[in-house]
């Protein structure tokens, strides 16, 4: 109430009136090309969805040919060892995210109800 | 006039309240005077503590991709809830929230990120790659009910990210490579936890884990563990002579020559004159038992079942050690191994049978492995009750004395 004036936030501010402007000719040349503004917005989107697995898959395989270069030269050295670890942890990263993809992601109602168990759809009764 | 003090309750025809400090106890108590004739003729003051609540700390010590999380999602699920990263933070937080527990990664307290150790040719398993003080400071904090902000080191980029607030939970587990390494750590745990898999065993599950991911191979999976093996018997192994329980994944003794890893003889060694904790027994406390359930009243497909359970010296601590070599195919085989089995702390007859069967599909379900981490989970939450019950009593003694 007071609080909301106090900040300066003023709902009655008029608008700004903004004169349209004429765009007879550009419509209709638009329409000519309808692949360019549509399509290539949903091919963004389905490439996110797998992609996370996918950037640590290419990390594993890059860092196995780092190490095998590495320990080529000194197979005791401490860099070698240390790219060897790093090839563990991105194995151990790479099945965790594998399990995740497993568990979750598939089933939409699953993923739902994991998070609003108490929702009417995923009411469970055991007994 | 007739001065009585506040301490009388006669005086009293309303609620008073004072607040007092106790001189022990660390949480502020809040004493209510009420005079009601008509309700029973309690004589003592309810008290209210609004306390820094007591957390419970456990420790979990293990190399990674040994079974740490399967562990973690076994352990929440005896304290009921679902473990799940926080809500509305970094996505790759490795904590996990539940109503009870909060499990944190000690990964994050990495001091140097994976370009850092690159550098230096350091792993991730020695000290230097780590911030002890760090670690130290928050998990008493946490210990003493204060929230902290606690740093995230990303798996996926290999970067620490900003940090997360964390809430002191009921229970906290940490979980890593070195919850036991430094002492101060080591003296906040309330219990600690050292998985121990055998190098066979090791190479089996890696091998499992990592065949799925193009770019590896037999060889590269086995320079992987050979590279690592000097910093983890340097560093890691040593930790477990200071862990309560120790569970030890061995190849089986039932099949002569076997190669494939996928029975497994699992030992629970039990440190003895622990605080709270009772080590399970078979048949007899202290005596040397071995036992075969397959017989008569049991059928058991092959390899079958072997029991042993036997007084033993751990790192020069008196331990006892229950052994299972073999799987369970069937659910009245795993029943009937709990009916003998004694001081499970359960609630209730066939608690571990049920909770084996809802994670029936996490690895381990069928062996040793996942039967001594139920266990020890039913340990855990009866540490924690009795726990609690004991902190929950000094301050009413204090009180009414």
């Amino acid at each position: 109430m007071t609080s909301i004036a106090a900040t300066g936030l003023n709902v009655a501010t008029p608008r700004a009136f903004v004169r349209p402007v004429v765009t007879s000719l550009s419509a209709p040349v638009r329409l000519n090309y309808p692949w360019k503004f549509s399509s290539t917005k949903r091919m963004v989107m389905s490439v996110k969805a797998t992609s996370e697995g996918e950037i640590i898959s290419d990390k594993v395989e890059k860092s196995i040919q780092e190490a095998k270069e590495t320990c080529a030269d000194d197979p005791v050295s401490g860099e070698c060892v240390a790219a060897w670890d790093e090839v563990e942890e991105l194995s151990a990263a790479a099945s965790h995210a594998r399990d995740k993809k497993k568990a979750g992601g598939s089933d939409p109602l699953e993923e739902y109800c994991s998070d609003n168990p108490e929702t009417d759809e995923c009411r469970t009764y055991d007994n | 006039m007739a001065v009585s003090t506040i301490y009388s309750t006669q005086a009293l025809n309303s609620t008073h309240f004072l607040t007092s400090s106790p001189s022990s106890s660390t949480s502020k108590q809040v004493f209510f005077y009420r005079r009601h004739q008509s309700q029973t003729n309690r004589r003592f003051n309810t008290i209210i503590t609004c306390a820094a609540q007591q957390t419970v700390v456990i420790g979990l010590a293990a190399d990674s991709g040994c079974g740490k999380s399967t562990f973690m999602r076994r352990l929440t699920s005896v304290f009921g809830g679902a473990a799940e990263p926080p809500k509305g933070g970094n996505p790759d937080s490795n904590t996990l929230i539940s109503d009870m527990t909060t499990v944190i990664c000690l990964d994050d307290y990495h001091s140097l990120d994976r370009t850092g150790r690159k550098e230096k040719g350091v792993t991730a398993l020695d000290p230097r790659a780590n911030d002890f003080d760090l670690m130290y400071e928050q998990v008493k904090a946490l210990k003493s009910g204060i929230a902290v902000e606690k740093p995230i080191y990303n798996h996926v980029t290999g970067l620490l990210d900003a940090p997360e607030l964390i809430q002191p939970p009921k229970i906290l587990v940490i979980e890593g490579l070195h919850p036991m390494f430094d002492e101060r750590v080591r003296e906040l745990l309330d219990f600690s936890i050292y998985l121990d898999i055998s190098n066979e065993v090791k190479f089996a599950w890696k091998i499992q884990r990592d065949m799925a991911e193009r770019g590896h191979s037999l060889e590269s999976i086995k320079a992987s563990i050979e590279a690592r093996k000097p910093d983890f018997d340097a560093f890691i192994d040593p930790q477990k002579q200071y862990a309560d329980a120790v569970i030890e994944v061995l190849p089986t003794q039932l099949i002569p020559d076997d190669n494939e890893g996928k029975v497994l003889r699992v030992r629970l060694i039990m440190k003895e004159g622990v605080k709270y904790f009772s080590p399970v027994y078979l048949f007899d406390e202290g005596s040397t038992i071995s036992w075969i359930p397959c017989g008569r009243k049991l059928t058991c497909s092959y390899p079958g079942i072997k029991f042993n359970y036997e007084p033993d010296t751990y790192f020069d601590h008196e331990v006892s050690v229950l052994e299972m070599d073999g799987q369970f195919d069937r659910l009245d085989e795993l029943i009937y191994v709990e009916s003998h089995l004694s001081n499970l702390s359960s609630k209730f007859y066939g608690e571990v049978t049920q909770q084996m069967l809802k994670h029936a599909d996490f690895p381990g379900s069928n062996n040793g492995t996942g039967l001594f981490q139920t266990i020890v989970g039913l340990k855990i939450r009866d540490l924690y009750e009795q726990l609690i019950a004991n902190k929950a009593t000094a301050p009413a003694e204090a009180a009414k004395a």
